[in-house]
């Protein structure tokens, strides 16, 4: 026996004190330890992120995050407020008569971030790793759209396209995947997409400088950069993945901002803005949330079911008592300040008799003795699919269920995981669905070119869609749209498409989604940026 | 001895193999197909196409049996496969978080002896005195306490308001406080009654009042003689809480964004990383065994009667 009897108590002291070595000395220099030493020559900001930051790899989507890759990776364009094109990468192009060609001059005076030149070779490469997998980029309409891209000169490129395709600009500016990365990033098989980076080489006001997987990751001004240099020298972005423990982050100043969309509960929100101690804003809308009535099920392929629910849903009462009247009331399907957005519908007003009056007409019809209305011997029951990782849309949810019960209306809340929620989606097994439009630059036209197809990326409205007796018609003027060169025309089919989808009522608009942003009061330059994705850490300062 | 030890080794054969089985068969229980998932994460669209040619390519096209020897043979070479989400070895991840949890669990655990062991002592001594009556309170409190509450609770009044700690971070030791309190916090009641219900009865055994009548003094009774056997339970719990601890500790690493096991398991579920999540049980499974096998060999040490049965 090792361990004699009469030395078991102090066996187990010793023991203690092992663990305790181990505890302690296997600690590391933490991030803040770092900082504080750093803070007095350098300005760092602090902000946490619900996810790691991913490998940062402008050519792929998941895990990465599209605010890290805004950081470091840039684009020839950039999409800016209103809508506007505007340069960046290419100081200029020009558009041939025919439309089907794209002459970009690049700026001279760009690095990247490892000294490597910006010019139209890499401009080549970049666009040919992305065409190299086409398919799996297949939901941004211009990929399809590319023929050819040619080098005219050192900084001068030509992208040759196979229609005119009006969004060709629009969606240049997109964080993924048509953005650049230095030669010396590629792997040895040059497929970007399949086998990743060699390093996080971009032309950006950042450079990823220390990271440690799901705990931090610390970025550097990129001293290179051509463009507005930060104003700050280090951003550390904190992985912490929950919404409350973020809130006692930021309360106990580890934190200087939080920003972003559903990154902490209404409630909390209301409580730092009530506080009086922080300073807070509310972005513009950026996205509709909504919900989408699937007109490929028995009772919801019916107009009529559908034009009750929309009467039946109060969408005031779940604003003010879910939102704290934070969202605003949405009538369409899309903010009416984006371009061609506009239109001139009457909305669907919160009228429970007209509702109970509609599903009446469709045969659903109130039986003595039972609770729900019924059909045939059917009883009227609404599958209603939500995100369980979601605490808004169980809210909803869950005011919906009680809320439609009144007239009538069974519905049977089924909560899954993101990625099965997903699959389920795609699949179109639902009656109702929680969705959002993907805002800008994404909307109007990207999220409707979606909807035409049954692809990866893209939204499960193609197959909720499909019992439209319209689809087909809907579908053909989506694609038409995307490839009209007259201003006005692109006006009337918008117009038609977006009254189509509202009379035949398959969405059901709830609210306007809005950013938000909370900071220290030493804290200034917190502005939202025009693309909802992308972080003010170039503008932000600490004073 | 040797014998016991080497029995109780081959017993855990069968063991690890019931491990294997059932986490290989649990991911056919869960919804979805393995070859989508992969699809999904990988952004290539499923198509009828290209989910049998994974299938063919990922073997899931042949028998289960087969299908679980090859994926067996791999797992003994450590070589877990590769996640589907971040395209890195599994085993190697499960290596960059398993440290993190070690080093909460172990500090959790150093909190349970140092504040549950004098408690749970004293109580005994005092029997139905005012420390017992505070203890059984603090136990109840302790075994009650949701974790996420308790967590929370203390970030918001020592860290927030009392600004002794860091909200977040992993490092320091005072990175540790907070976190390794909340997780060790709802065993301490446990172990605290236990040591103390462990020592009432030793307290009565013949073998003190032996003692006593020799004219030993009390304080050498309970700690030479009562304390050393009444340990032997708070050992072999403490043996099983370790295992528990360290493939548990989800909520804990949750508030306080601990990057250890608990949150590479949500996340691979999240994200339907098949090789992950089986990586993951049979990880913590294995783990879980082994704590309970150091338990048994220690407790066999400590008490030879068990080792005596074991070797008959």
């Amino acid at each position: 026996m090792f361990i004699k009897r009469s030395n078991l108590f102090h066996s187990f002291v010793g023991l203690l004190v092992i663990f305790t070595i181990l505890v302690t000395g296997c600690s590391k220099t933490t991030i803040d330890q770092e900082n504080t030493s750093d803070n007095e020559k350098q300005k760092v900001v602090t902000f946490s992120w619900p996810g790691d930051i991913g490998d940062l790899n402008p050519h792929t989507y998941f895990p990465n995050e599209f605010f890290s890759q805004a950081m470091v990776y840039e684009s020839l364009v950039y999409y800016g407020k209103g809508g506007e094109i505007q340069p960046w990468l290419a100081e200029s192009w020009d558009i041939s008569k025919d439309g089907k060609e794209y002459v970009f001059h690049l700026r001279k005076d760009v690095k990247f971030s490892d000294g490597s030149l910006f010019n139209a070779a890499i401009v080549k490469k970049n666009f040919g790793t992305i065409l190299d997998n086409r398919k799996q980029h297949e939901w941004v309409g211009l990929i399809n759209q590319i023929k050819d891209t040619k080098i005219i000169d050192e900084y001068t490129i030509k992208l040759i396209l196979n229609n005119v395709y009006y969004p060709t600009l629009q969606e240049l500016t997109y964080i993924r995947p048509l953005r650049f990365v230095g030669e010396a990033a590629f792997p040895d098989s040059q497929n970007t997409f399949k086998d990743g980076l060699k390093s996080q080489i971009g032309t950006g006001p950042w450079v990823l400088s220390e990271y440690k997987k799901n705990e931090f990751a610390v970025f550097k001004r990129n001293e290179q950069y051509w463009g507005l240099k930060p104003k700050v020298d280090k951003v550390v972005v904190k992985v912490i993945t929950d919404g409350e423990s973020r809130v006692l982050a930021f309360e106990k100043k580890e934190l200087d901002f939080i920003f972003g969309n559903g990154v902490i509960s209404q409630d909390s929100f209301q409580f730092l803005k009530n506080s009086g101690q922080y300073e807070t804003k509310l972005s513009e809308p950026t996205a509709t949330r909504t919900l989408l009535l699937n007109s490929n099920r028995e009772a919801t392929k019916d107009l009529k079911v559908r034009l009750a629910l929309q009467h039946a849903f109060n969408k005031q009462a779940v604003i003010d008592k879910i939102f704290y009247g934070m969202e605003k009331k949405a009538d369409t399907l899309f903010p009416p300040i984006l371009p061609y957005t506009k239109i001139n519908i009457e909305p669907y007003e919160y009228d429970a008799e007209k509702a109970k009056m509609l599903l009446d007409e469709a045969g659903w019809k109130q039986v003595k003795g039972k609770l729900f209305r019924e059909k045939d011997g059917k009883e009227l029951q609404l599958e209603l699919l939500f995100n369980s990782t979601d605490n808004i849309q169980k809210s909803i949810a869950e005011f919906t269920q009680g809320d439609f019960r009144k007239l009538g209306i069974d519905v049977k809340l089924t909560s899954q995981e993101t990625n099965t929620f997903w699959t389920t989606a795609f699949q179109g097994k639902f009656d109702l669905l929680f969705t959002a439009t993907w805002a800008v630059p994404f909307d109007p036209h990207s999220y409707l070119a979606s909807m035409t197809t049954n692809s990866e990326n893209g939204s499960p409205d193609y197959n909720a869609q499909l019992g439209l007796p319209v689809k087909k018609e809907i579908d053909q003027k989506i694609k038409k749209v995307l490839l009209t060169t007259d201003e006005e025309d692109r006006k009337i089919l918008y117009s038609d498409i977006l009254t189509t989808l509202h009379e035949q009522a398959i969405y059901l608009p709830i609210s306007y989604q809005s950013n938000i942003a909370v900071y220290q009061k030493n804290i200034s330059g917190v502005d939202f940026l025009p693309q909802e994705a992308e972080v003010p850490l170039t503008s932000i300062d600490v004073n | 001895m040797s014998w016991f030890i080497f029995k109780r080794l081959t017993s855990l054969i069968p063991i690890l193999l019931g491990i294997s089985l059932i986490t290989f068969i649990l991911l056919y229980l869960i919804p979805g197909d393995p070859a989508v998932a992969y699809l999904r994460a990988s952004h290539i669209p499923p198509t009828n196409e290209t989910v049998a040619a994974l299938r063919v390519e990922l073997g899931l096209n042949k028998p289960l049996y087969v299908q679980y020897f090859v994926w067996l043979g791999k797992v003994l070479q450590l070589d877990l496969g590769m996640s589907y989400v971040s395209n890195n070895s599994v085993w190697e991840e499960i290596m960059v978080h398993f440290f993190p949890t070690v080093q909460l669990t172990f500090a959790s655990l150093i909190l349970i002896v140092v504040i549950s062991l004098p408690i749970g002592m004293i109580s005994a001594i005092y029997k139905g005195k005012f420390v017992d009556q505070f203890s059984r309170i603090v136990a109840f409190v302790s075994v009650s306490m949701p974790t996420f509450w308790l967590g929370f609770l203390l970030i918001y009044f020592l860290s927030v308001k009392l600004d002794l700690f860091p909200v977040l971070g992993r490092g320091t030791l005072a990175h540790l406080a907070l976190p390794s309190l909340t997780l060790a916090f709802a065993y301490i009641g446990t172990y605290m009654r236990l040591l103390r219900a462990s020592m009432l009865g030793n307290l009565n055994e013949p073998f003190v009042v032996y003692a006593r009548a020799r004219g030993l003094r009390q304080r050498l009774i309970v700690f030479r003689h009562v304390l050393k056997r009444s340990l032997l339970p708070v050992i072999t719990g403490l043996g099983m809480s370790f295992g528990n601890m360290l493939s548990g500790a989800v909520i804990v690493e949750t508030i306080f964004s601990w990057p250890g096991m608990g949150q590479l398991f949500v996340t691979s579920i999240l994200n339907q990383d098949y090789p992950m999540i089986q990586g993951c049980v049979l990880f913590m499974g294995v783990i879980f065994v082994v704590c309970n096998l150091l338990v048994d060999l220690t407790y066999s040490f400590l008490d030879p009667r068990i080792r005596w049965e074991g070797e008959k």
